[in-house]
């Protein structure tokens, strides 16, 4: 009946992810607010502490910031900080793994369509 | 004066030879979503009904300061409470509903009644009979929201309603009611629906509370395990609370690290930490072995 969350960690830190994923694409931009921890209990049917945590580790990260009485924003140069951070995290974690399916189906680099779909 | 709302102090209520509550202790404090779980028969209807002075339990207990049994009309006066065996009267309208709350709650505001139905598809003119079993949920739920007090305490409020009903149900109260002041307590056994609704845990079997522990304490205190099939006997071996599969099949674990024999540190290297879920949990401290021989 809700969305989905898995076990892999707690469920702040899947709607951190969530929102996180949501930021860079761009929603919502730069400077602009986040929905309120209310509006994203609402949305999500999570409790308002769990809501609260989850944008408590965003804060953690730079990624928005708390302005007295008005809620969160998200931060001059969050995307580019969130980028940097899923680059990273690719090449440290996702690419080794998928490094070595490549060379066990031998798949080089020639082999692959590097054009980006439409 | 105490900060919490609720607080119980070895609770204990007997029909006859069964034992509905055993020694029940807990306390809740404001603006949490307290889940009270348990399987049928473990006791959350007699600790709901003990809580609003309908049923007399031995030990001590207080809500919203005052004393349930000797202080019930007063009580009931603060607190919304919707029972396991709720019914509106069928004949009525919901606008007559509105008026007859106006009539026996001090603290119940119509308009705030009326603002809380406009987000359902209740209409005021309905008429009970009329509404779906869903709708009827929704409505009751509008009208005890709309009592201006700090604890809300609903017994099963979803049992029987389809799915969307109870998406409904849940985001109204969300919505609605916690605001991070008020308190709510609901008991269920639709563990899965709820674990993301609670900030808190309460749960008995058999009349005995067997956990009363924060979601957020619960990922620090309970670890899950998954491992690779290799190391099943090993981890088997470390006494877990409950061995189970994941989706995918997968082989995982529950340990519990506050337990005398909590796993020594290598096995938590044998597999992969992922988050013990409340389903998991409620299993594992709930099951009653199965066939058991009675011991008479």
């Amino acid at each position: 009946m809700q969305q989905s969350w898995n076990d892999s960690a707690p469920i702040y830190q899947q709607l951190a992810d969530r929102l996180a994923v949501q930021l860079l694409d761009g929603a919502p931009p730069e400077g602009d607010a986040l929905p309120s921890v209310r509006q994203l209990a609402g949305q999500y049917l999570i409790n308002p502490l769990t809501v609260s945590r989850a944008l408590q580790a965003l804060v953690d990260k730079g990624l928005v910031e708390s302005r007295r009485g008005q809620g969160m924003y998200v931060t001059a140069g969050a995307r580019e900080r969130l980028r940097r951070a899923e680059r990273a995290r690719f090449l440290e974690r996702e690419w080794p793994t998928l490094r070595a399916r490549l060379a066990r189906l031998g798949i080089a680099a020639a082999d692959l369509d590097w054009k980006e779909q439409q | 004066m105490t900060n919490h709302l609720i607080e119980a102090s070895d609770l204990t209520l007997r029909y006859g030879k069964k034992t509905a509550l055993d020694g029940v202790s807990f306390a809740i404090p404001k603006g949490r979503v307290y889940g009270l779980l348990g399987h049928n028969g473990a006791g959350k209807t007699s600790l709901m009904r003990a809580l609003v002075g309908l049923l007399p339990a031995d030990g001590r207990l207080s809500v919203l300061g005052l004393d349930p049994r000797r202080q019930r009309g007063e009580l009931l006066g603060q607190l919304c409470y919707i029972p396991d065996v709720a019914v509106l009267p069928r004949w009525a309208r919901v606008h007559e509903l509105i008026t007859l709350m106006s009539g026996l709650q001090p603290r119940f505001s119509a308009e705030r009644a009326r603002a809380l139905l406009k987000r359902t598809s209740v209409g005021l003119d309905d008429k009970v009979k009329n509404l779906s079993k869903g709708m009827v949920v929704q409505a009751h739920l509008a009208l005890v929201a709309a009592i201006d007090a700090r604890l809300m305490i609903l017994d099963e409020p979803t049992l029987g309603l389809d799915v969307m009903s109870r998406k409904g149900f849940y985001e109204l109260l969300i919505d609605e009611w916690c605001d991070g002041e008020r308190t709510v307590l609901i008991s269920t056994h639709q563990v899965e629906e709820v674990e993301t609704l609670l900030t808190d845990v309460l749960m008995l079997d058999e009349g005995r509370l067997v956990l009363n522990i924060s979601l957020q304490d619960m990922d620090q205190r309970f670890v899950a395990l998954a491992h690779d099939p290799a190391q099943a006997e090993a981890v088997a071996a470390a006494h877990p609370l409950l061995r189970y599969r994941q989706q995918g099949g997968r082989g995982a674990a529950i340990f519990d690290l506050d337990s005398h024999d909590s796993p020594p540190e290598h096995v938590l290297g044998l597999g992969e930490r992922i988050r013990p879920n409340l389903v998991d949990l409620f299993m594992a401290l709930t099951r009653k072995p199965a066939l058991a021989p009675s011991q008479s």
